[in-house]
């Protein structure tokens, strides 16, 4: 059996029908460059390609194997699990010395944008001792369902924010000449996937300190408040939604709304609340999911009593300040989650998409809406302005796009955009995408004159779109006052009762958090020694992990965690950190659990305190 | 000549590491601005056996020598900086360490 062939069989132990993918992408091969081989001065065999009217090396003719060893030194120690991107195959010695200098099991991925090359270097090296040291995954362009779209699963596999510190990547030389398109490409999907890590934890970062004083001040809204599952009773199907964002595109077409009341179920996002009620045009409902949103953006007495849709860590001013029915959707803190159960409606969560707009389009796929209308959804700066005029000011700045990424336009061929932006336009196709699979017949107007192309829609005029879909008459807010509150009376009186009860939670969690830190200090003790009791060390691990696991069900810590973001992203650090020996790496899960836990009984502590003052009985009489 | 050896083997050097350690890769572009020195190198190099060099050993290393000159060449013709890096790094600079060396 040559090389060639058991390559083919180890690729397909560890990746079943990988074989035959590669011998049918073999098969259909078009070749697109030509291989030359020569033997370098120090005995490897190295590759010259011919593509277009490009030849170049792809290693060196008379040190083919120094380079290589210099960047594996370069990397400095890599740690366990940690994940190594490289783009090209054909030169192998970069993952030869990587995957023989390294001892500890790390992931290596390998991006080859030539199927011809890869075919090449399946002949060239035996990669079986490589595939049992590390987990290696290989991405051929042209084999079957290894494209761009499936490797986002991988990467967003391999990604967490934990990971990204430790994650390594290179492009073999030549390659970003040879193959320039596929590479940028696939750096974008990466790069987007980070990005997104990146704006998560960011998000959590900022929001951390005021997001549990947002949940504690709208929670008590629960009480009175409407589930998002109930407007699947109430709000026909066959009427278009309508989602009002508050792009720069809104003000070309904003007066064209008036024609879509009574006919369509029109939701405005909170940014777009004061140019459209300026416009005389009163949404059927609008939202508000921002954790810091500034009240100013919907102060007018005209909101106040609008449906919202909204969110148990939204901006609690605007919650306090509005007087009409509060929509909320399951979020998963299991403080509230207890409280929707109690409301015998059905489960539903909604899609956030990252941004308010993105919310509000979900919500209208989730109750069925078949035909949805975008407006003012320019996710660009379309004529260099980041929100429609009549927002945050009466005339929105022209800002300097020069620099900005550009994407596809509706209208344009490019426009310039920002990242968060993107991510929503990700999003987006992303979700559209699914939507159509899952349901046949749903449509998505993009009725924005102007902005980003969204995959998937039907870019039409909102005069147009009105026209051709707004054609039945529907009054909303009659539908709407056909329903009663989620909780009946009984279920009411259960929920403010659970409310009070939130501080006996906090001292439970104060109490376990407590007995948690003594078993850090005992571990501790068991790494004082010089030689472990290997059976003592595995134990208490085990005891702190089932421990552990008990906090983390307990609602009120994950009230206490999300406050903790940084903390927590430190411990999760740890598991890819490995000490010199096993007393250092169990001394020093000690000390960050310790550190930890102590943290978490101060912080249980005052929220104990938060809890006595927001859920007293007269707080929460107020609602009565 | 001496000097101006001394500071191309310092000038290459300072290419090929940022390309090798920092993944730099505008060789073909640094290295542009060196041809000059390299050329006259090559032509000082070529212009006789003035080292006390056995001479079968001299004309084996002016082959050698032009062989990488024509790897130079070829590289920045087809911005290979991989063939670059390669004749620069480990071919030319190994000539010129042999002056810098005794300096």
């Amino acid at each position: 059996m040559g090389i060639y062939e058991k390559n083919l069989k180890t690729l397909a132990k560890y990746y079943p029908e990988m074989d035959v993918m590669i011998k049918e992408a073999k098969d259909n091969l078009q070749p697109d460059l030509e291989i030359l081989e020569e033997v370098s001065c120090d005995g490897e065999v190295i590759l010259k390609i011919k593509r277009g009217d490009r030849i170049c090396y792809l290693n060196g003719r008379r040190n083919a194997k120094e380079p290589a060893q210099v960047w594996v030194k370069t990397l400095g120690e890599l740690q366990r699990n940690a994940p190594v991107f490289i783009v090209g195959v054909g030169n192998p010695s970069y993952l030869r010395e990587l995957v023989e200098q390294t001892e500890k099991r790390i992931a290596i991925i390998v991006y080859e944008p030539s199927l011809q090359i890869f075919l090449k270097f399946l002949e060239m090296v035996d990669i079986e001792s490589w595939m049992e040291k590390h987990l290696l995954v290989f991405w051929v362009e042209g084999i079957r369902d290894m494209d761009a779209e499936h490797v986002k699963g991988i990467f967003q596999t391999l990604f967490s924010y934990e990971t990204l510190n430790f994650s390594r990547s290179l492009i073999l030389p030549n390659y970003d000449v040879l193959f320039t398109e596929k590479i940028v490409d696939y750096m974008r999907i990466r790069r987007d996937i980070v990005l997104n890590e990146v704006l998560q934890f960011n998000t959590k970062e900022i929001f951390s300190h005021i997001m549990v004083r947002n949940l504690f001040s709208n929670v008590k809204y629960l009480c009175d408040g409407y589930k998002t599952t109930q407007l699947v009773e109430v709000i026909p199907r066959d009427i278009p939604g309508i989602v009002v964002a508050a792009g720069p595109s809104l003000n070309k077409n904003i007066q064209e709304l008036k024609h879509a009341k009574g006919k369509a179920f029109i939701i405005a996002v909170d940014t777009a609340m004061k140019p459209l009620l300026d416009a005389g045009i009163e949404p059927d409902m609008f939202a508000v999911i921002d954790a810091m949103k500034p009240l100013e953006l919907v102060k007018i007495e005209k909101a106040r009593s609008i449906p919202l849709l909204t969110m148990l860590n939204a901006a609690p001013e605007v919650l306090d300040y509005h007087t009409g029915m509060k929509f909320f959707f399951n979020q998963g803190y299991e403080f509230a989650e207890k409280i929707f159960r109690k409301s015998k409606w059905k489960e539903g969560e909604v899609s956030c998409g990252g941004s308010v707009a993105t919310s509000v389009f979900s919500l209208l796929y989730k109750i069925g809406i078949n035909t949805i209308i975008l407006v003012g959804q320019d996710l660009a700066y379309t004529d260099n302005k980041s929100h429609a005029d009549g927002t945050f000011h009466e005339v929105m700045e022209q800002v300097d796009t020069s620099k900005f990424r550009m994407v596809e336009g509706n209208y344009e061929k490019e426009v310039p955009t920002r990242s968060d932006f993107k991510v929503f336009i990700d999003w987006y196709n992303m979700y559209i995408e699914g939507c159509k699979n899952y349901r046949e017949g749903f449509r998505v107007i993009n009725a924005t004159e102007g902005g980003a192309k969204i995959n998937n829609t039907e870019v039409m005029a909102l005069k147009d779109a009105i026209e051709k879909e707004c054609t039945k008459e529907v009054d909303i807010q009659a539908c709407l006052r056909q329903l009663p509150p989620m909780l009946d009376e009984e279920g009411r009186t259960w929920a403010v009762e659970h409310l009070q009860s939130m501080p006996k939670e906090f001292v439970g969690v104060s109490k376990e958090a407590n007995k948690i830190k003594k078993q850090y200090l005992k571990l501790d003790k068991i790494c004082d020694k010089k030689k472990i009791d290997n059976k003592e060390y595995l134990h208490i691990l085990k005891e702190l992990e089932k421990h552990i696991q008990l906090l983390e069900q307990n609602e009120a810590y994950q009230l206490i965690e999300i406050t903790m973001n940084s903390a927590k992203s430190i411990l999760r650090n740890e598991q890819f950190l490995s000490e010199e020996s096993v007393q250092e790496e169990g001394k020093e899960i000690a000390r960050k659990g310790i550190l930890y836990m102590e943290n978490v009984v101060k912080m249980a502590d005052v929220f104990k305190e938060y809890a006595q003052e927001v859920f007293s009985e007269e707080a929460l009489a107020v609602q009565d | 000549m001496k000097e101006k050896i001394a500071k191309l083997y310092s000038d290459l050097g300072e290419i090929g590491v940022l390309y090798q350690v920092y993944n730099i890769r505008n060789n073909v572009e640094q290295i542009a601005k060196v041809v000059p020195e390299i050329q006259e190198f090559v032509l000082w190099f070529l212009e006789g056996n003035q080292f006390g060099i056995e001479e079968m050993l001299y004309r084996d290393m002016c082959n050698n020598l032009l062989l990488i000159l024509g790897d130079i060449v070829e590289a920045m013709e087809q911005k290979d900086m991989v063939l670059l890096h390669d004749a620069a790094y480990y071919g030319l600079m190994e000539y010129l360490q042999l002056f810098v060396a005794t300096e």
